[in-house]
């Protein structure tokens, strides 16, 4: 079950550039920062009361995110939900029709993660997210 | 100290068609649409889901063509500050451009838009409760 957003992303050009906004001057915490070398990009979780926003930075030019910010700048990127079970929820989504980009989960920033496609949501990409307990929460 | 935000008060899902695409995220991921509002003079259609401290806010036009394909996307981020004029000089002082802070829809409410830095996020401050509201008599 769905229980709160877990955060919003944002493709960024530099990480760094966009902290100087996020973290110097609106003053939010920063709960998690690196590279995940898979998905070619640098995130940065910034706690906001119960949600966070997630910057993205591409490390590489051949992933998701480096051909969004190349054929639409900067800006947001993704919703995230938040569930108890991210793999149940997956499946679920299934169940209804809608069209997966993973059908299992696999572990990101925000926990185990799995997306689903856009074209299932009028255009809007959909994450779900199980936070891993001690982890960075 | 930063700019004092507490929470994302609302994120925008901005599309061609509101009423369709609150309808298909309420059955995709499982959320009620608490609220719809037609803003008058304005010829926008709103509805709204929430999650947790979190408004979704699905905003489309008022008047819906017969498109071949609902479209949408995420429109903007709206953050929560318990003193927007407080908000509003320390983002200034950090560099960043910022309009004034001036009434909302909300009754009570100020809002204020960040023109700078945000990563190319639509991006907003609100504070309630912000104008005195007069009581009924």
């Amino acid at each position: 079950m769905i229980k709160k957003v877990h955060h919003v992303g944002v493709v960024v050009k530099s990480a760094d550039e966009a902290l100087k906004f996020y973290r110097d001057a609106l003053g939010l915490e920063v709960t998690a920062d690196r590279v995940i070398e898979d998905q070619g990009v640098r995130g940065v979780l910034l706690k906001i009361g119960n949600s966070e926003i997630e910057l993205l930075e591409p490390t590489r030019n051949d992933t998701g995110v480096a051909k969004f910010l190349e054929s639409r700048g900067e800006g947001m990127h993704h919703l995230c939900f938040e569930s108890d079970d991210v793999a149940a929820e997956l499946e679920g989504a299934k169940a209804k029709g809608i069209t997966l980009i993973d059908e299992k989960p696999r572990p990101g920033l925000a926990g185990m993660i799995g997306f689903c496609h856009p074209k299932s949501n009028h255009g809007v990409l959909v994450e779900f997210a199980t936070p891993i307990e001690g982890d960075h929460h | 100290m930063g700019a004092g935000a507490t929470n994302i008060d609302h994120i925008v899902i901005s599309s061609n068609d509101s009423a369709a695409t609150a309808q298909l995220f309420s059955e995709n991921f499982g959320f009620p649409i608490k609220r719809t509002m037609s803003r008058p003079g304005t010829r926008a259609h709103l509805e709204f889901a929430k999650l947790d401290e979190v408004v979704l806010e699905f905003a489309g036009p008022g008047e819906v063509k017969p498109y071949d394909e609902v479209k949408s996307r995420i429109g903007g981020l709206v953050l929560a500050v318990t003193d927007i004029d407080a908000a509003v000089a320390a983002v200034r002082a950090a560099g960043y451009e910022c309009g004034e802070a001036h009434p909302a829809i909300q009754p009570g409410a100020k809002i204020a838009t960040v023109k700078s830095g945000t990563g190319g996020v639509p991006f907003a401050f609100i504070q309630y409760n912000a104008i005195p509201q007069e009581s009924p008599a």
